[in-house]
């Protein structure tokens, strides 16, 4: 057993956990965050993806011992029902979402990508950025077009490539 | 050994690190993105009594140049790889290898250092590392030696770092200002992409010309190691490399390479796809080299 401290969705948190537990399970477990999802646990879906600082991993492949001091952003630290981001807006008005399973990993991997960029990105863009996160139901084609939207909407004055 | 049983130290520096790597009563392996380690410590093949995690040594995260060449921390990520100016202009290979290692998360969390500790015959960023002459560094509490990369492995998943040492430093030559390289990689989806085949060229050609003066060539996972393709290579500076000459190099490449079956590809595929990467990769080194 460790004692770990380290920040989740702006609070700090303290879990006292088995070292090579992963994130994931320590996330849902310990701190009751559900959103991330387990599916592949070997870093190939991205259901389970989460932000470490600003870049999004797959919390299945980290172990707890690891993230001593971090900021840890999950999708609820995204936005919740009371205080949606305009990405989850975005999913939900072009129904880019169906089963939902891997929805909390594309959110935070298109969280994640839209504050890394400053103009509305192409359709490869956003395959290439997405690239790690599967959906078996959508097809794709409304996720793409919602993180379109979502950069669209964060700033109507970004150039369209 | 239970998952649940096993402990982790995080040391705050590489001398502190090598002191724990010093301690053989238990078994130990050091843990940097974990991409590969907990992938193979959930399949119960890598069980050690304590992680020694080396992901917050920011001492090993770096990319700089001086007179020796152009040094990468073995903590540098796949993703600090790609953004690299420095390794744009002077490691272009190196960059395109690393843009191919799995999707975003994976390049986020991957590093050099674990893509060369793996020592998987399939490892994307290794044949970049071969035509670049990289040199590995291997520090342990007593000495610090310097691997040339042809003997750095020794088989699939092995290499000649001993119990007590890490890799501390990765260093390369800078191309120069005529050398150009690429990477083809063949794989299944982007995120799992492990290569069945992968080819990489660093070429120096000629100004105004498609005369190559002095060029490498290595293939990844046709064969237990990764190999430089030398028949390929005399060729290139047989005659200009227009349609015609990488076609044949091309055909000697097919009979050059010596891969396996196994469930991702037969031997005869991969000697088929060694050739054609070869053949593509080469076409588009020209294209680029023409636009340049
Ligand atoms: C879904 C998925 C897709 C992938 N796709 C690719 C791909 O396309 N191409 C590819 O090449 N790889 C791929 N990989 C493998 C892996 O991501 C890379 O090999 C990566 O570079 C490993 O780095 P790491 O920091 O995560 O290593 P870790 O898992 O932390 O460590 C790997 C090994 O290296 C050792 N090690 C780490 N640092 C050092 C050091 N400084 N000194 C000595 N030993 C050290 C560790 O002890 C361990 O044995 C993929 C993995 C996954 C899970
Ligand atoms: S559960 Fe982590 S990537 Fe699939
Ligand atoms: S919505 Fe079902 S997997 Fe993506």
């Amino acid at each position: 057993m460790k004692n770990i401290r380290f920040h989740v969705n702006g609070k700090e948190s303290n879990v006292q956990c088995p070292p090579a537990k992963t994130l994931l399970d320590v996330l849902r477990e310990d701190l009751e965050l559900i959103g991330s999802k387990e599916c592949c646990g070997k870093g190939e879906c991205g259901s389970c993806s989460v932000m470490i600082g600003d870049e999004v991993i797959c919390s299945c492949l980290v172990l707890a011992g690891q993230i001593e001091n971090e900021t840890i952003i999950t999708v609820e630290g995204v936005g919740l029902r009371e205080n949606m981001d305009i990405v989850q807006e975005a999913f939900i008005n072009e129904g880019a979402t169906q089963c939902g399973y891997c929805t909390p990993g594309i959110i935070v991997a298109a969280k994640s990508f839209l504050n890394s960029i400053e103009h509305v990105p192409t359709t490869d863009e956003v395959k290439t950025a997405l690239g790690g996160n599967l959906c078996r139901c959508t097809g794709y084609q409304k996720i793409i077009k919602a993180v379109q939207t979502a950069a669209k909407i964060q700033n109507p004055f970004y150039a369209v490539k | 050994m239970k998952v649940s049983e096993m402990e982790m130290i995080s040391p705050t520096s590489v001398h502190e690190c090598l002191h724990a790597l010093t301690d053989q009563q238990k078994s130990s392996r050091l843990i940097a993105g974990g991409t590969d380690a907990v992938v193979r410590m959930k399949d119960r093949n890598w069980m050690p009594d304590i992680w020694i995690n080396i992901k917050g040594l920011k001492e090993l995260r770096y990319i700089r140049e001086d007179a020796s060449g152009l040094h990468i921390g073995p903590l540098t990520t796949h993703t600090d790889i790609v953004k690299s100016e420095l390794l744009q202009s002077k490691a272009d290979v190196l960059t395109f290898a690393a843009k191919e290692v799995g999707a975003t998360q994976m390049q986020n969390m991957g590093t050099l250092g674990g893509n060369l500790g793996t020592a998987s015959p399939a490892g994307d960023t290794i044949p970049a590392l071969y035509v670049l002459d990289a040199h590995i560094q291997l520090s342990s509490l007593h000495q610090i030696r310097s691997v040339p990369i042809k003997d750095f492995f020794i088989g699939p998943g092995k290499t000649v770092i001993k119990p007590d040492e890490m890799i501390s430093d990765i260093v390369i030559r800078p191309q120069e200002k005529n050398e150009i390289g690429i990477f083809e990689k063949l794989g299944p989806r982007k995120a799992q992409s492990i290569s069945i085949v992968n080819f990489t060229a660093s070429l120096k050609i000629k100004a105004q010309t498609r005369q190559c003066i002095g060029g490498k060539l290595a293939f990844g996972s046709v064969a237990p190691t990764i190999i430089r393709a030398k028949k390929c290579e005399s060729m290139l500076l047989l005659d200009p490399l227009d349609e015609h000459m990488i076609q044949n190099i091309a055909k000697v490449a097919w009979k050059e390479v010596a891969p396996i079956s196994d469930i991702r590809a037969s031997a005869n595929y991969r000697k088929d796809m060694a050739s054609a990467l070869l053949e593509r990769g080469l076409y588009r080194l020209m294209k680029r080299w023409e636009n340049k």
